[in-house]
């Protein structure tokens, strides 16, 4: 195992930039998500730290040693491809058994090794076919058997989900999770759905364009995205986002969308006539029928546009003045579309952001 | 979608593709079915060379070819050209597609320059290596003497054991290119993530070459070796320019053999004899070859 350093990376494709001055630090033993949308760069530093792919400035460090003139093959590390890149023409069982077999490992550790990922993976009776003639999500985890029989230092996924239907996903997340809690190698894995990173992630990456954006644990980005991108990616449905004008009325500071009043929290670092984003996750915008409840402070009018039942609550998509909203109710009302409804921000739960920056604004304290 | 063309008769759309096969399938029975089937009738006549009558004897010709010496050693010559000229051809091929498959700049040029020699007439390169291995002016017979691997007093075409080598070299030079044509596009062809998955695998170039390319080349390199050894079996035209078979039959290929026995001799039907025997080895060669290598085409 190791841990992995990434100092000031830099990837350029002739006069094209695509990475800029990267810097991370995964730690031994961690499951580190990069998450970002396509064209971000994610896979192109996943590529690097593999050594598929060159390093124009930098330094790549397994442990704390520079590994960039490390060819790919002595890096110890394994990979799981996103169209899994079995070898066609070998049966699943030597497919395990490649890396090993180039390393002239005994052939009785060999099998020891593959029929024990096999069983980890449920693969026990298929070592004998070849790679088309299993499923989706029986190719994947051929794929992840043949990067645990390495034991290899690090584990880099790239995008290997993706492929794979939605149901199917849901369980080789899990499976992939329990894997690394089971072998704790360290993990790096790059996808572009947030719940992947969300719910499997000790850390999550969020990069754009090059950059990163903000690191940390999943929860912790989730409620306190550094700038607007971060807060619009991160969650499902995504963050309500208004452009707002800072209103002063009777002494206290409210937040203006068109012809609607939001509150703002006490703390809020504004001035009157400030123009901001006002950020509020659906779950923290609650829905009420219009003159029904008290006629709640900060509450702003909308009008419902679709209602969407998922179960356990229900998705409001609405318009407030213009501008569509989804706000979570978790009673079971009966909303019905065109209804005008309230909905109230809860004030511990605003993110306010700079229009100019899109960085978070700090409250003050 | 395209709408079904309501003026063309039903007998005429794709779901009936023979009437529009026969042109090309009439073309293949009259030249091609029809010269075969006249060999194998004219094969069953013994012609006496000197009152020039033929007469209906079924048997006369092939039992004449099989106890023909020189039947036996056109067979060898044949198998030896056509074995060493493949084997040469793909080695070579291979490693040239290997080195030429890349995207940097000029390789598209360089894979353009390669095919130049497909081009040229097979008889136009059998001169030209005619010319090249003369032993007063020829540049590859004069560089040979000066490096003494060869002497004049042998000259490359005029020596039995260098003569049928000459001849290869002038089908390698030209036919190099088109296996490494069919090489090329089959390299190009390959996923690349494989290659990638087996790097980190700990795989060295030669090895991903051995391990993958090899094994993932292995459909097109049969249809390789089936459609050049195919080709290599009527070898006819290097020969008949470069060394009409000699010196003595050190260079005498089936197809020679057949031409000499046909124009020279003018004994049609031994010739025919001689030449159905060549399109029965190469049936009996690639059958096997098909069969041992499940070539699909």
């Amino acid at each position: 195992m190791a841990s992995v350093n990434i100092e000031n990376l830099d990837k350029k494709y002739g006069a094209l930039s695509v990475l800029h001055s990267l810097n991370l630090t995964v730690a031994d033993g961690k499951f580190v998500v990069l998450l970002g949308p396509s064209g971000c760069g994610k896979s192109t530093l996943l590529r690097m730290i593999a050594g598929l792919e060159s390093i124009s400035a930098g330094e790549v460090q397994f442990d704390g040693v520079r590994v960039n003139e490390v060819h790919a093959k002595d890096r110890n590390i394994a990979m799981v491809f996103q169209n899994y890149a079995l070898y066609a023409h070998m049966s699943v069982r030597k497919n395990m058994a490649f890396s090993m077999r180039l390393r002239k490992v005994d052939k009785k550790v060999i099998n020891e090794k593959v029929e024990w990922a096999a069983s980890i993976l449920g693969l026990d009776s298929y070592l004998d076919r070849l790679p088309k003639e299993l499923s989706g999500g029986q190719r994947q985890r051929v794929a992840m058997g043949r990067a645990i029989v390495r034991d290899p230092d690090v584990f880099l996924f790239d995008e290997p989900l993706s492929n794979l239907d939605a149901k199917l996903r849901v369980q080789m997340r899990t499976e992939i999770k329990e894997l690394h809690q089971r072998l704790k190698t360290t993990t790096i894995y790059v996808t572009h759905d947030q719940i992947e990173a969300m719910t499997m992630a000790d850390e999550v990456v969020i990069m754009r364009d090059g950059y990163i954006e903000q690191s940390g644990s999943p929860m912790m980005i989730y409620d306190n995205p550094n700038n607007l991108f971060v807060a619009q990616f991160i969650g499902s449905p995504g963050m309500n986002v208004l452009r707002c004008t800072v209103v002063e009325q009777d002494g206290r500071l409210l937040a203006q969308h068109e012809d609607q009043i939001l509150a703002l929290p006490a703390d809020a670092n504004v001035t009157a006539g400030q123009v901001i984003y006002y950020g509020i996750r659906p779950e923290h915008l609650e829905p009420v029928k219009l003159g029904e409840g008290e006629g709640a402070v900060g509450g702003a009018q909308a009008h419902i546009r679709v209602v969407e039942p998922t179960g356990p609550e229900i998705h409001l998509y609405a318009s407030l003045a213009g501008q569509e909203i989804c706000c979570i109710s978790r009673t079971r009302t009966q909303w019905q579309p065109d209804e005008p409804i309230v909905v109230t921000p809860d004030l511990e739960h605003v993110h306010l952001f700079d229009v100019e920056t899109e960085n978070a604004i700090t409250p003050n304290h | 979608m395209t709408s079904r063309r309501t003026w063309l008769p039903n007998w005429l759309t794709s779901e009936h593709p023979l009437p529009w096969l026969f042109p090309v399938t009439s073309l293949l029975l009259v030249f091609g079915l029809y010269p075969v089937l006249y060999s194998l009738w004219l094969s069953f006549f013994k012609r006496n060379p000197a009152t020039r009558i033929e007469k209906f004897e079924p048997s006369w010709n092939w039992s004449k070819l099989l106890a023909d010496d020189r039947v036996w050693d056109a067979v060898q010559v044949t198998f030896t050209y056509a074995g060493i000229a493949l084997f040469l051809q793909l080695a070579l091929g291979m490693a040239i597609a290997l080195l030429l498959d890349s995207d940097k700049r000029g390789f598209g040029v360089l894979r353009a320059l390669m095919t130049l020699p497909l081009v040229v007439p097979p008889a136009v390169t059998g001169m030209m290596f005619l010319l090249m291995y003369d032993s007063s002016f020829g540049v590859i017979s004069n560089s040979l003497y000066a490096l003494n691997i060869l002497s004049p007093e042998n000259p490359i075409l005029g020596t039995g054991s260098t003569a049928l080598w000459g001849v290869i070299v002038a089908d390698v030079w030209q036919w190099t290119p088109f296996m490494v044509l069919i090489m090329l596009a089959g390299l190009r062809a390959l996923p690349r993530e494989p290659f990638e998955a087996a790097s980190i695998d700990g795989a060295s170039s030669f090895q991903s070459f051995i391990f993958l390319t090899l094994p993932m080349m292995s459909k097109i390199i049969a249809l390789a070796v089936l459609i050049r050894g195919i080709d290599l079996f009527r070898i006819y035209d290097y020969v008949k320019v470069m060394t009409d078979s000699g010196p003595g039959t050190a260079t005498e290929t089936l197809t020679a053999y057949a031409g000499t026995v046909y124009f020279k001799s003018a004994n049609f039907p031994y010739a025919s004899a001689v030449a159905l025997a060549t399109l029965l080895l190469v049936l009996v060669t690639s059958t096997i070859f098909i069969k041992l290598f499940k070539v699909r085409f």
